[in-house]
């Protein structure tokens, strides 16, 4: 049954609508916001059991990211990205057999790998009645590999903007020249494409909480080896799915909010995975905010993954020692504190993440080496004026 | 049989939608909090993803990938 709204209702939603992020996410800004993080993450070394010869030393990786994002009239807004990365240390190069028949890993390069990423980006974005279209292109580029993409989004909201239905669009072609080719017999240079698509459906459920579903689907073709690996052959083409649902709810007594996402994922080279991630933002008082968040991760082992390299297999045969292609679990955990200063708001966050096939909730036939634990702290600074 | 059981889960989940009590605009304040947003931190959220993706086989599922990386 249709009811008209009175006067003063029609005023108390103006009024409403006019306060930022009243009506959705895709709010124009009202205020331009500077935001810079500076994050430290380092693996812990491998142990001589599962390294018997070289280095142990794993990676080490900065990283400075700035954001700024401003309105330029009523209807658009720009947001500029960069990001710089560097790292040292060193990756698996290949696996064997030890003397107990159990598969080792012998680092790559030893210590002495240096490499560094920048990154750059700019979109824009349009702001319509009851949606939103946006675009944006970057470039990034690394001592051996460079990036270069688009994308393309637009979100239109519905039933009394209860429902907003989004679709993403992006394609990046890449480029690999890795170095010490000539030395290691390496490829010389190849190219890589991926082209991606998503689209979205977030709903307003109560007062208090909401739903987003989200299907991405990705095509990935070109030279999707690990150039750096001894033996390392995969297929020329990917194609990856993913189902990604996610809640919100606000607890109004404990003045705090619930995250909740869980993602499934499958691929054509075989493997699927489970991502269940929570958060709780607690407001302790009217600037300060505690995060603590927890995630688990899953995933079985692509069809043509090895824990053993088998350097007597024919060089058209697919096969790939690394360790991000077989079955493992892994948790992480973190804390973030928060403080909001006036027009600054300043975050510290810390994260333990390990990795380990005994985690898997998948079977694993072949255990991995040299799978991943890392620390990570960030320090993050946001200015809006 | 598959696409008899994708048009049953859209219908479901249009259903669903539907169902969903109206929430006005005024109605609206712990929605518009800045934690109930989707993407509370975005720096934060593109730092983690492009960590995971760096050492995890999954990706996707919240956003269009944008560029490709050499992290091994």
């Amino acid at each position: 049954m249709a009811t008209n709204p009175s006067p003063s209702l029609i005023a108390l939603s103006a009024t409403a609508l006019a306060l930022p992020g009243i009506t959705s996410a895709d709010a124009p800004p009202t205020q331009s916001t500077i935001s810079y993080k500076f994050s430290n993450y380092a693996e812990d070394d491998l142990s001589r059991s599962e390294a018997p010869f070289g280095d142990l030393e794993r990676y080490d990786i900065d990283v400075h990211q700035f954001q700024f994002i401003t309105p330029i009239d009523s209807s658009f807004s720009l947001h500029i990205d960069a990001n710089y990365e560097s790292l040292t240390g060193a990756s698996p190069w290949f696996t064997s057999k030890g003397v107990n028949g159990d598969p080792i890993v012998n680092l790559s390069g030893a210590s002495g790998i240096r490499d560094r990423r920048s990154e750059f980006s700019i979109g824009t974005k349009y702001y319509l009645f009851n949606g939103s279209v946006g675009g944006n292109i970057g470039y990034s580029e690394e001592d051996d590999y460079r990036s270069s993409y688009f994308g393309l989004t637009g979100e239109r909201h519905f039933n009394n903007e209860m429902t907003t239905v989004s679709l993403g669009f992006s394609y990046s072609s890449d480029a690999i020249f890795p170095t010490d080719a000539e030395v290691f017999n390496r490829v010389i240079s190849e190219d890589k494409r991926s082209t991606s698509a998503i689209i979205s459906v977030s709903q307003i459920i109560s007062q208090v909480s909401s739903f987003q579903i989200a299907l991405s689907l990705t095509k990935q073709s070109g030279f999707l080896s690990d150039p750096y690996k001894l033996k390392d052959i995969r297929p020329d083409n990917r194609t990856q799915i993913a189902l990604t649902n996610s809640y919100r709810h606000f607890f109004i007594n404990a003045n705090a909010a619930w995250h909740v996402n869980y993602r499934y994922y499958h691929d054509d080279f075989g493997i699927s995975s489970h991502t269940f991630d929570m958060r709780w933002y607690q407001n302790l008082r009217q600037s300060i905010q505690l995060v603590p968040s927890v995630r688990f991760y899953s995933q079985s082992a692509a069809s043509f993954f090895t824990n053993v390299d088998n350097f007597v297999k024919p060089a058209d045969e697919y096969q790939s020692s690394d360790h991000r292609l077989s079955a493992f679990g892994a948790f992480s955990g973190g804390l973030s504190f928060v403080a909001n200063l006036g027009s600054w708001t300043a975050t510290l966050t810390a994260e333990r993440y390990v990795s380990n096939d005994s985690y898997s909730a998948y079977k694993v036939s072949q255990p991995s080496t040299a799978l991943v634990r890392y620390n990570r702290i960030s320090v993050g600074l946001d200015y809006t004026f | 049989m598959c696409r008899f059981q994708s048009i049953l889960t859209g219908i479901c989940i249009i259903s669903l939608l539907s169902g969903c009590a109206q929430v006005r605009p005024w109605e609206r304040g712990y929605l518009a909090r800045k934690e109930m947003a989707w993407e509370v931190d975005p720096l934060e959220s593109l730092l983690n993803n492009h960590i995971f993706f760096s050492k995890e086989a999954s990706s996707g599922g919240n956003s269009a990938a944008g560029g490709g990386c050499g992290c091994n």
